[in-house]
């Protein structure tokens, strides 16, 4: 804990300095990730660490409907693969495995298309709110999510039960990023970026707007923000997100995508990953993709026999950690965090007043 | 010219007419009072004033000469109507600081999009409004809390800043409802003082639901009285305080002359 607030107020000393420099910093130690693990560990690592990086873009996005702007969207699975699709299949070649469509778009054309579209979707999935709140919007969006995984799962054109082969890695001249190791830098780029913006936005009157919607939709209204456009805004935001976290992971190696990485399942991961780390709480939401990420990929073959038969535990271990959450821990990781240094400015703050005299009691 | 009219504005809700025709006008720079039993309309009334609910057929508003009967809250708002709530709804996770400067929304300078685009100046513009808001919440005492979340402060506390909220929007009319609710007697007191220096400070013209009568009595320049959604008095406080039919609406018809001075008074 102490250790954690030393890290706090370090960051802060940085940032005084100039507001970029901790983010250059922390970029800077990143680089070197895939070296450690592919020397010390194995480099399987990298590749769990990339995932991370999408998920931690996906946590992050989702954050921003769900944590700022409070609206309880269940969809967003839908939109990652909306954005995985549509880059993979702008990207592929024409007549390809199965049927599959092909444009032959390059693939950095391919992304912003794919991230444009999504938005676009976000701006559908964002629809309901306009006249649900809470369970029934989740539901609803619940709907969307499921109807485009299914809408993939059977149609020809977008993989079908096969799945999307041969998707093109994107390059840079002559350097292709075909490699863990080199994909690593594009999706940590990525990841560190998305956080950035994520920052600013909540940072801004925009972020305020949010976050007045989610404490009082009738107040906020009262106080001149445009509930609607602002909703609306927080699900196109939070859809850009997952739209490059999808477009980066269709062109992730082994470049190959199948509708069963987006079930109901990854989307309860996704929730944990943002309920963990603290909803409303931008690096409580990094935290948890992170954790959640390694504990999923760790208790993937986790079996308990019952009987003589194999019973896969990992739903229920998921499921359960999602309710302990709840009971127990409803602000998440970074809701503690936050409590933390609240503390510790006010003890700061009185220590001065009180002329140092506190700091011996 | 009334800076704020309402000809036969009505609100039904089902078989229940909350607001039947009241028709008031309000004149600029000026306290206007609204006063009547409980359920007779008059939230009901800032809802429809401030478009959190949607006025009835045949009704109009109008607010600084500008037709407002239909628009929607966040527009009113823009035009410079501001109102606080009987049961504040503050943003209570948000710091008080942060409270005040949603309050400023309405003034923010730079588009939604601004953040991904243009951070220097969202920042540089943040930064003018943040100093302003500090200065506001300097004013109204709750500078020491700026940090804190607003769910954390005291009930005095919290009126105030659902004042500073309202404050902070740079309205030209300031709808109060019920700000002392609550409050003992010298906290009143001292509110209204507060709400009286505000309103020279920024000029603001107030309409005040209050149901302290004391209160109403002895800051408001004009006062119309609500029954079951209908306007049955108004004019001075002097007129309302001896106008029967309000005297009627409050305590029944049996009720003795002398005992309805001695409840005004109180």
């Amino acid at each position: 804990m102490v250790f954690l607030s030393r890290i706090a107020d370090l960051i802060d000393a940085l940032a005084s300095r100039h507001r970029l420099l901790p983010w250059l910093i922390a970029y800077l130690m990143l680089l070197p990730l895939p070296f450690i693990m592919s020397t010390f560990f194995n480099s399987y690592l990298i590749d769990l660490a990339n995932r991370s990086c999408l998920f931690i873009l996906l946590a992050v996005g989702l954050n921003i409907v769900k944590g700022f702007c409070g609206q309880v969207t269940v969809g967003h699975i839908g939109l990652y693969a909306i954005g995985a699709v549509t880059s993979a299949v702008l990207s592929l070649e024409p007549g390809g495995f199965g049927g599959a469509l092909g444009f032959g778009l390059p693939v950095w054309v391919s992304i912003p298309i794919a991230v444009l579209v999504t938005a676009f979707a976000g701006l559908i999935v964002g629809l309901p709110s306009v006249r649900l709140e809470g369970a029934y919007l989740a539901l609803a969006t619940l709907g969307l999510g499921e109807s485009v995984r299914i809408f993939i799962a059977v149609t020809p054109a977008l993989g079908s039960s096969t799945g999307l082969m041969m998707i093109p890695a994107p390059s840079i001249g002559s350097f292709v990023f075909d490699s863990f190791t080199s994909y690593y830098y594009l999706v940590m780029t990525a990841a560190l970026v998305g956080i950035y913006f994520s920052f600013s936005i909540l940072r801004s009157a925009t972020g305020r707007a949010f976050q007045a919607i989610r404490e009082d939709t009738i107040a906020a209204s009262v106080n001149g923000i445009n509930v609607i456009k602002y909703k609306l805004l927080a699900f196109v935001l939070s859809a850009i997100y997952a739209g490059l976290a999808g477009a980066l992971f269709a062109h992730m190696p082994p470049g190959y995508l199948h509708h069963n990485n987006f079930t109901v399942i990854e989307m309860v991961t996704l929730l944990l990953m943002v309920v963990l780390g603290g909803i409303g709480n931008v690096w409580g939401g990094v935290i948890g993709a992170i954790v959640v990420t390694i504990a999923y990929d760790q208790t993937k073959d986790l079996v308990v026999y019952f009987m003589d038969r194999p019973i896969v535990i990992q739903p229920l271990v998921f499921g359960l950690s999602m309710v302990l959450l709840v009971l127990f821990m409803p602000r998440g990781i970074g809701g503690w965090f936050e409590g933390v240094l609240r503390n510790r400015r006010f003890i700061k703050r009185s220590e001065e007043k009180l002329g140092g005299t506190a700091r011996n009691s | 010219m009334a800076l704020l009219e309402t000809r036969n504005l009505s609100k039904s809700f089902g078989g229940l007419q909350a607001i039947d025709k009241v028709s008031l006008k309000v004149e600029p720079n000026t306290v206007h009072g609204l006063i009547g039993p409980n359920g007779s309309g008059k939230s009901t009334f800032f809802n429809l004033l401030t478009g959190v609910y949607q006025p009835d057929e045949g009704s109009q508003i109008s607010f600084n000469g500008i037709d407002i009967t239909s628009s929607p809250a966040h527009t009113i708002a823009e035009l410079g109507l501001a109102r606080t709530f009987q049961l504040l709804r503050l943003y209570g996770e948000l710091s008080v600081l942060d409270n005040v400067m949603v309050g400023y929304h309405p003034h923010t300078k730079y588009g939604p999009l601004a953040p991904l685009i243009n951070g220097a100046e969202v920042r540089r513009q943040d930064k003018a409004v943040r100093e302003e808001m500090e200065e506001l919440l300097e004013f109204i005492g709750l500078a020491e809390h700026a940090e804190i979340p607003a769910a954390e402060l005291s009930g005095g506390q919290r009126r105030l800043l659902a004042l500073g909220r309202a404050i902070a929007m740079r309205p030209k009319m300031l709808l109060l409802d019920e700000p002392g609710a609550g409050l003992s007697p010298v906290n009143v007191d001292n509110l209204m003082s507060t709400i009286m220096t505000l309103k020279k400070r920024y000029n603001l013209t107030i309409i005040v639901v209050e149901h302290i009568l004391k209160v109403v009595m002895s800051t408001c320049d004009t006062i119309s009285v609500l029954d079951h959604g209908q306007k049955i008095s108004e004019g001075t406080p002097e007129f309302v305080k001896g106008d029967s039919a309000v005297v009627e609406a409050y305590l029944g018809r049996e009720m003795a002359d002398e005992d309805i001075r001695a409840a005004m008074d109180a």
